[in-house]
Order: C-alpha cells, then sequence, then structure tokens
C-alpha cells in the first residue's frame, strides 16, 4: 500500500518533468555556442537572443501572435457570452441546431477548418490573406471554448439574486454589473484562457490563412521546414518558452506565498 | 374605452416583440460566425470535391472520380494512409490517456489544497506553440539530443540511435503532447465520484486495487471519454508532427491532404480527402460526446 503510494508520487514527478522537459531543454541550448543544433556544448553565448532580438521577421511574428492572441480572447469571449445566456436561460426555435452546431468547430480537426476556409476566402473570393483573416479562424476554433465554458458558469447559477436586485430597483444594466458579472467573472477568465492559448497556439490553421503575416509558430516552422536560421527560431522559441515558465513560476509562487505569510505569523 | 384597452394592449404586444427581438440580436455574431465561416466554408470544400483540375485551373463538373482516387489512386496509398492514421490516432488516444490517468488520480487524491496549483502548471507549457514543443523534443531525442548524449557519455550504446524521423517519433511526440490536456477532463470525472463508495468497497473487503477496477473506473469513464475527443479528433487531422518529426515512415492522413492542397495545387482531390476526414471526425465526436454527455464537456474545459 505504502509502495503504491510512493509509486504513484514518483510517478507524477516525472510527469511534470516530462512536460517541461522540451521547454527547458530548448532554454538552455539556446545559449550553446554553437551554428549546430544540439550537442556537443561549447560553451555560453547570448549571440542567438542578440540575433533574435535584431530580427525585425521574428520580432514582428511575436508581435502578431500577441495581437492576434489577444483580439480571439475578447471577441470569442463576447460573442460566446451572447450565446450563453439564451441557451441557458431560454427556449427558442433552433436552439439545439444553434448548440450542435458550435460545437462542430471542435469536432472537426483543425486542418480542415483552414484548408476550407481558404477554399472560400483565397480561391474563391480571391480575398488578401491577413492576420486578420487568421483572428476569423481563430475565433471560430475558440467560440465552442467560450460559449461552453461561460454555459457551465451559467447553468449553476442562482437567478433568485438577479430577481432580487430587480425587487430592490436595480436597472437592468446595473444587475449585470453588481450580481451577474461578479458572478460569472471565472467563467469570462477561463473564457479569455483558452482563447488565448487557441490562438497563440495554432500552426494548422496559420498554414493556411495567415498570408504574409507570420506569427511566432509559423516563423519556427518555416524555419524548421527549410533547415535554415534554426539559431534565430531556436532563441524565439526559447523566448516564448522563458514566457511559459514564467507564468509556471507566478502559479507556484502565488501557491506558496499565503502559505509564507502564515508560517511569519505563528 | 374599450378600443383604448386594445390599442394598449396591441402597443405592449409590440413592445414586448421588440424586446424579445432585442433580446435574440446578441445571437447574431455566433450564428453569422457559424454560418459565413464554418458552413459555407465546408460547403464550398464539398462543392470543390466534385469538381476537376485541369491546367491548374478549376473546372466545375460533377464528378465522382475524385472519391474513387482516395481508393485507387497510387495503387491505394491513400486508403492505406487513412488506415494507417486510423491507427496511429487510435494508438496516440490510448498512450496519452494512459499517461494522464494516473497524474489525474495523483492530483485527485493526493493534491489537497494545491489541486489547482497542480492543474494551472500542467496547463502552462500549452502557452507555448504546438510546432516549438516539437523543436524542443527533437533537441531531447534526436541525432545529437540529450537522450542520445546522455547514453553515450554513460557507455550504454556507441553510437547514436536513430530516434528522431520515423513513425514512432510521430506517436511519441503526439502523446507527450497531449497527455497534459487530457489530465483536467479525467480530473473532473475521479473529484465527482463519491468517496463514500470507496468507504464502504473497502468496509465490505475490497483491496484498493478491487476498488479501484469497480469503482473509480468505470465511474470515470465519461471523463475518458471526453479525453479521448479532445485528443482523438486532432489527431485525426496531424500534419504538423509527421512533417516535422516523422521523416519518410510518418506521413498521416493529414500530411497528404496539405501536400495535395498546397503543393500540387489538386483541389478537387484535397478536398475529397477532407470531406472523407471531416465525416469520420464529426460521426466519431457525435458517439463520444453523446456518450459522455454535454455536461461533462463543458465542465472538462
Amino acid at each position: 500500500m505504502l509502495w503504491g503510494k510512493r509509486i504513484i508520487s514518483t510517478y507524477f514527478y516525472v510527469f511534470m518533468l516530462v512536460m517541461y522537459l522540451p521547454l527547458l531543454t530548448l532554454l538552455a541550448f539556446s545559449f550553446n555556442n554553437s551554428l549546430s543544433i544540439g550537442f556537443p556544448w561549447r560553451g555560453f553565448t547570448l549571440r542567438w537572443w542578440e540575433n533574435f532580438f535584431s530580427d525585425p521577421v521574428a520580432l514582428t511574428a511575436v508581435r502578431n501572435s500577441f495581437v492576434a492572441a489577444v483580439a480571439v480572447a475578447v471577441v470569442a469571449t463576447l460573442i460566446g457570452l451572447g450565446v450563453a445566456f439564451p441557451l441557458v436561460r431560454r427556449v427558442f426555435p433552433g436552439k439545439s441546431i444553434l448548440l450542435s452546431s458550435l460545437l462542430v468547430p471542435i469536432a472537426v480537426p483543425s486542418l480542415l477548418i483552414g484548408i476550407s476556409l481558404f477554399s472560400l476566402l483565397r480561391v474563391q473570393l480571391g480575398l488578401e490573406l491577413s492576420l486578420f483573416t487568421l483572428v476569423i479562424a481563430h475565433i471560430l476554433v475558440a467560440l465552442p471554448y467560450s460559449s461552453l465554458v461561460l454555459m457551465a458558469r451559467l447553468i449553476g447559477f442562482d437567478r433568485t439574486l438577479e430577481e432580487a436586485a430587480q425587487d430592490l430597483g436595480a436597472t437592468g444594466f446595473t444587475t449585470f454589473r453588481k450580481v451577474t458579472f461578479p458572478l460569472i467573472k471565472p467563467g469570462i477568465f477561463v473564457s479569455m484562457f483558452l482563447a488565448f492559448i487557441i490562438s497563440l497556439e495554432d500552426a494548422a490553421i496559420a498554414n493556411f490563412l495567415v498570408g504574409s503575416d507570420l506569427t511566432v509558430p509559423m516563423f519556427v516552422f518555416g524555419q524548421l521546414r527549410r533547415w535554415e536560421g534554426l539559431n534565430t527560431a531556436m532563441a524565439l522559441s526559447s523566448f516564448m518558452a522563458a514566457i511559459a515558465l514564467a507564468v509556471a513560476c507566478l502559479f507556484l509562487i502565488r501557491a506558496i506565498k499565503p502559505r509564507l505569510h502564515r508560517s511569519s505569523k505563528a | 374605452m374599450k378600443d383604448d384597452t386594445t390599442i394598449r394592449e396591441r402597443e405592449l404586444s409590440i413592445l414586448r416583440k421588440m424586446e424579445k427581438l432585442l433580446y435574440y440580436l446578441r445571437l447574431f455574431p455566433a450564428v453569422f460566425w457559424l454560418l459565413v465561416f464554418l458552413i459555407l466554408p465546408l460547403s464550398v470544400m464539398f462543392i470543390y470535391s466534385f469538381w476537376t483540375m485541369v491546367r491548374f485551373e478549376l473546372v466545375p463538373t460533377w464528378t465522382l472520380k475524385n472519391y474513387l482516387d482516395i481508393f485507387v489512386r497510387a495503387e491505394g496509398l491513400y486508403l492505406r494512409l487513412l488506415f494507417k492514421s486510423l491507427g496511429m490516432a487510435t494508438a496516440v488516444t490510448l498512450g496519452a490517456i494512459a499517461l494522464a490517468y494516473p497524474a489525474a488520480y495523483y492530483i485527485s487524491t493526493r493534491g489537497g489544497k494545491y489541486k489547482y496549483v497542480l492543474l494551472n502548471l500542467i496547463m502552462t507549457p500549452y502557452l507555448v506553440s504546438w510546432v516549438i514543443t516539437i523543436f524542443g523534443w527533437r533537441m531531447v531525442i534526436g541525432y545529437t539530443g540529450l537522450v542520445n548524449t546522455l547514453l553515450m557519455s554513460v557507455g550504454l550504446i556507441s553510437e547514436p540511435m536513430r530516434l528522431w524521423g520515423n513513425w514512432i517519433a510521430v506517436i511519441f511526440v503526439l502523446i507527450v503532447s497531449w497527455t497534459g490536456w487530457l489530465v483536467l477532463p479525467i480530473f473532473v470525472s475521479l473529484e465527482k465520484i463519491d468517496r463514500t463508495l470507496l468507504e464502504a468497497g473497502e468496509d465490505l473487503g475490497a483491496s484498493p486495487l478491487e476498488n479501484f477496477r469497480k469503482i473509480t473506473l468505470p465511474l470515470s469513464i465519461p471523463g475518458l471519454l471526453i479525453a479521448t475527443f479532445f485528443v482523438l479528433i486532432p489527431t485525426l487531422g496531424e500534419f504538423v508532427a509527421p512533417l516535422l518529426a516523422g521523416g519518410t515512415t510518418g506521413a498521416m492522413i493529414g500530411s497528404a491532404i496539405e501536400v495535395t492542397v498546397t503543393r500540387m495545387h489538386n483541389w478537387p482531390f484535397g478536398a475529397a480527402m477532407s470531406f472523407l476526414l471531416v465525416t469520420i471526425a464529426l460521426i466519431t465526436s457525435l458517439v463520444l460526446i453523446r456518450k459522455a454527455g454535454l455536461r461533462t464537456l463543458m465542465e472538462s474545459l
């Protein structure tokens, strides 16, 4: 019994290590003073990071990625809020059709979302592809996540609170601001976080829709495909890895901090 | 007098209708998005799949040749690729779930007040793009990577192993990168299990293993179905990992579609393959979500 517990906790530590291993390895090798990627270790250098920070294409890719991710997070959550309320609270014709078509964007591999949008926008309509077309596609893919998260939040919502506010004379808007919004705020955060990740992560849709506006995954993908300029791609990848690691550290600090406070008081 | 009230009533009912209309206006963006950027593009693709390519020009015809081509072109290469992809996707799904389950179990039973911190820590690596994760894994198991160098310096192998650039590498990379994403749905279904059931089992003399097999595992099946949905559908259309990690043996149907469309510009054939894959993915999703319940899907996000 004790052994079983020990095995499973050891397993968990290894699991966490494996989750972070590619990021840590990338970060370590981005300081390797060698033109080729990987071992042998030839000493410490900041060359690749300098290259990256002076490469306008790579920096634009970073900017594009974050601009797209923020836009997708905000718009997908707003549209999600729009459907979540009626879908949870009202009965209307076509409700079940709407609900099932909302799931289609995540029930179809994103490669096919990319190809079908490319056939419509580029091949059929001849539109110029850009970051804008990519954002449109990302919103489509993020929408199911946003709506479902918000719907889950609304299902567990005590509606008498809103009625009480209205009985006390609050207007519709005040009720929303003071009662509804605070209660669904966690759902809004999760929705934005998921939409943000979906956009920041994606290479499959961007491969078809981004045109000449590179995003981070597309920059790295292009370099890996052509097998050149890998050092800059590595520094850029490490930059993203560093951001993820910083976020992880924030989570850790926030988790440990209250305990520190308590022990200092005691 | 009587006329007055009927007019008032009519005004009120118009007002109520307007209010209703205004309320349902909020559905408009989503409906617009789904119609214009999902249904319409998929329909265009569906129509393309009946057209033909004459000298790099799309020609509107109505032919089933593209669908037949999936079966006969290159001596059935595409059909074999489809079956191989289904096999690989199944292997990835099973592998990723098998790795995620104990981790979710650990968090649920031993996480204490750190449960949500641990879940957050598992999600954070996904802030980095999938392409970058693959790049990172190449530095770990590639020819001059961490594993080869470590094993060589210990003296276990005399020359680097070819771990990268084949179908096993594709499956491996897909498993380890998807598994973290599956911890949450499994965790959620484990959390919902009534602990008193386990105590009752124990009181009746069940061993921990029996308890797990007869209570925990069956009750976590909805979570497992959602986890399957999360990993199986994207893996069916995967082309990034086969391209970057697959070498010559790692190709999947997604890579064939991508090459057909972007390199060969054979839209009709690519559309036919895409449509077949869309159908497979939609039916699979329908079955999985029906079985697991929409509620479970919502709670797993």
